[in-house]
């Protein structure tokens, strides 16, 4: 059923840009860029609909109303939840607004993860499974297997620079260039789409301050571990997301440099 | 900057480079499993181990290694040479190259291979007193008896899968690439390549004065060393496993479930015969029957007219194309609680195999 549903159409549509391209050296890499582009396109919607939605909770948050709803019940759970719905009710926000998007792009991150990883099979079982995933119509026989060169990586291995001059034991692949770009873009990222807040104790902007730190050791361990085909995915899905979010016009450029107070 | 910005940007790159040390190479976690027999034992490369197996009673004679290592994956089909050594490769992270002695598994010599870059799918050839093994980074890597380099890598192109032959002059390398390689053993050469039109994961079938070749463009072609080829028969879907050449006769299979005999004297086909399942095993031919292992598990006989004289469900997934040790039929199934299970020629169970934990 996930196979049907999200691997298979994912791993033809990669391929399928692949072949597009030629099929020749550098051109998986390219399709994966490409692939991303085309998921973004296709989910803007849907992280225009979160992004508006955080706006519409982070105005909440800064709401004077609300601020002294929040004082005034501190010590009553109950009361404040209901005063809570109430407001959420009369300015027409939904508390889902900003969640329900991320909730939805989950399959198609975990999709996407594992089509290239299909993709790229690298035994003979990997191999079989992905003949049996691709769709009549592709020139299988010309683009399988796929070059999996991309600039100076192996798409298929973790990635790593300057191997012959910097190899402790510690960094057998050399040094780990693409996972640090993986882990500086989605702090980047993290950052400037955290919400303002002048409210102290304000528990929504105290988590993305977490997650602004953990998120970007998270995905640049990932970057380290698996394929740097996913770090090439992860990097250009935190650039779109970046432009997407300085095109609102909503960027908060300060909150880059760490330390910065929320303005 | 004030301290607090520091630690954090430090603690940032130091976090990439702390974390980086669990990083690994492009590492093969899961496939089918190699198979080798003489008559003493089978040797079966099951992932973490290959396990010696007696030949009389189905119990494990050895393990190598002894206890799992993580780095280590062992799935091609082990060689064994004339001057008594079982050799195979490693397909995980690390990539050492293993002299063993078949006899209790010792370690003889080991290649660390920093050098090479990827797994070991493919079984080595040797030639005189040198050993070819190819790489999926690939090369085909030349070594002598004892292990050390004997002569430059060749470079070939593409990850090869497929284990070499030679018809005593030339060396055939099939790749991923889609080409065929004909190498000069006596200053490592390549002499010609010739396009397939699809990758070719299975090894070659020699003839007399070439070779014939299965290939993911679902045609058998015929490459002499000169390297004139031509495609002598084509199929509905993939050839994954190797063809067999009997006599005059060439058997392959595809992934349909067809399994084909062909006349190679006449050039013409001399029948075929459609499975329910995908066969993507190379096929065995001895006596007068010719042993198909099925995707969907089964063991099926055939005598040399293509009619079934016996059928056995084995169980799991049949990937590795049976072996003969003597007179019995070794089969590997995948995905299965057993790891090898033994037949007579008339398809009655000898030993089944599962390894203690």
């Amino acid at each position: 059923m996930w196979d049907t549903i999200i691997i298979n159409p994912m791993t033809n549509l990669l391929l399928w840009i692949y072949d597009v391209l030629g099929h020749g050296p550098h051109m998986f890499g390219l399709a994966i860029i490409l692939f991303t582009i085309l998921i973004k396109a296709v989910t803007w919607p849907l992280n225009a609909s979160q992004v508006k939605g955080a706006q519409a909770m982070q105005e909440l948050n800064n709401d004077k109303e609300w601020q002294e709803i929040q004082k005034k019940y501190a010590k009553d759970r109950e009361k404040l939840a209901q005063e809570q719905m109430r407001i959420y009710k009369e300015k027409g926000i939904n508390p889902f607004a900003s969640c329900l998007p991320t909730l939805i792009q989950f399959p198609i991150i975990i999709g996407l993860y594992q089509s290239i990883t299909r993709a790229l099979s690298i035994t003979p079982f990997d191999m079989l499974k992905l003949a049996r995933t691709i769709y009549p119509f592709q020139n299988v026989e010309n683009i399988i297997p796929l070059n999996s060169t991309f600039l100076w990586m192996d798409l298929g291995r973790p990635e790593g620079i300057f191997q012959s001059i910097f190899h402790p034991s510690f960094l057998p692949n050399g040094f780990p260039l693409l996972a640090l770009i993986v882990a500086l873009t989605t702090y980047v990222q993290s950052k400037l789409t955290m919400p303002t807040s002048s409210n102290p104790n304000d528990q929504s902007a105290q988590m993305s301050n977490m997650m602004s730190i953990y998120m970007p050791l998270l995905l640049g361990w990932f970057a380290l571990n698996f394929a740097s085909g996913i770090a090439i995915y992860f990097i250009t899905s935190n650039l779109l997301g970046i432009i997407q979010y300085a095109a609102t016009g909503r960027a908060n450029w300060s909150n880059l440099l760490p330390g910065s107070k929320n303005k | 900057m004030n301290t607090k910005r520091l630690v954090l940007i430090s603690l940032l790159v130091l976090g990439s480079l702390i974390l980086s040390a669990c990083s690994g190479n492009r590492t093969v976690s899961n496939n089918w499993h190699g198979l080798a027999a003489d008559a003493e034992h089978a040797y079966v490369a099951s992932g973490t181990h290959i396990y010696a197996v007696n030949m009389d009673n189905g119990d494990e004679a050895w393990r190598f290694p002894q206890e799992a290592d993580s780095k280590l994956m062992f799935y091609a089909n082990p060689v064994l040479t004339a001057d008594g050594q079982l050799l195979i490769g490693s397909a995980g992270s690390s990539h050492p190259f293993y002299s063993l002695n078949p006899a209790n598994g010792k370690e003889n010599w080991v290649e660390p291979f920093t050098g090479a870059m990827g797994a070991w799918l493919a079984s080595p050839l040797i030639v005189n007193d040198t050993i070819y093994a190819p790489n999926t980074d690939g090369y085909v890597y030349v070594l002598d008896l004892e292990g050390k380099q004997a002569a430059d890598p060749i470079q070939i192109g593409g990850a090869l899968w497929a284990a070499p032959v030679t018809d005593g002059k030339f060396i055939y390398v099939a790749s991923l690439d889609h080409h065929l390689h004909i190498i000069d053993p006596s200053d490592g050469s390549v002499v010609d390549t010739i396009d397939l039109g699809g990758a070719v994961p299975g090894t070659p079938a020699v003839a007399e004065n070439g070779v014939y070749v299965g290939s993911f463009a679902s045609t058998v072609e015929f490459i002499q060393s000169n390297g004139n080829h031509e495609v002598v028969a084509k199929t509905e879907n993939w050839i994954w496993g190797s063809p067999v050449l009997a006599g005059e006769t060439l058997y392959y299979a595809d992934l349909t479930g067809k399994v084909f005999s062909f006349n190679t004297t006449e050039g013409s086909q001399n029948w075929e015969i459609a499975l329910p399942d995908a066969v993507v095993a190379g096929l065995l031919v001895s006596g007068n029957q010719i042993y198909v292992a099925t995707e969907a598990g089964n063991l099926i006989a055939l005598d040399l007219d293509g009619n079934t004289v016996w059928e056995k469900p084995v169980g799991g997934k049949l990937y590795t194309a049976p072996v003969l040790s003597g007179e019995t039929i070794l089969v590997a199934p995948y995905q299965a609680e057993t790891t090898l299970v033994a037949y007579d020629v008339d398809g009655k169970q000898v030993w089944p195999f599962t390894p203690e934990k």
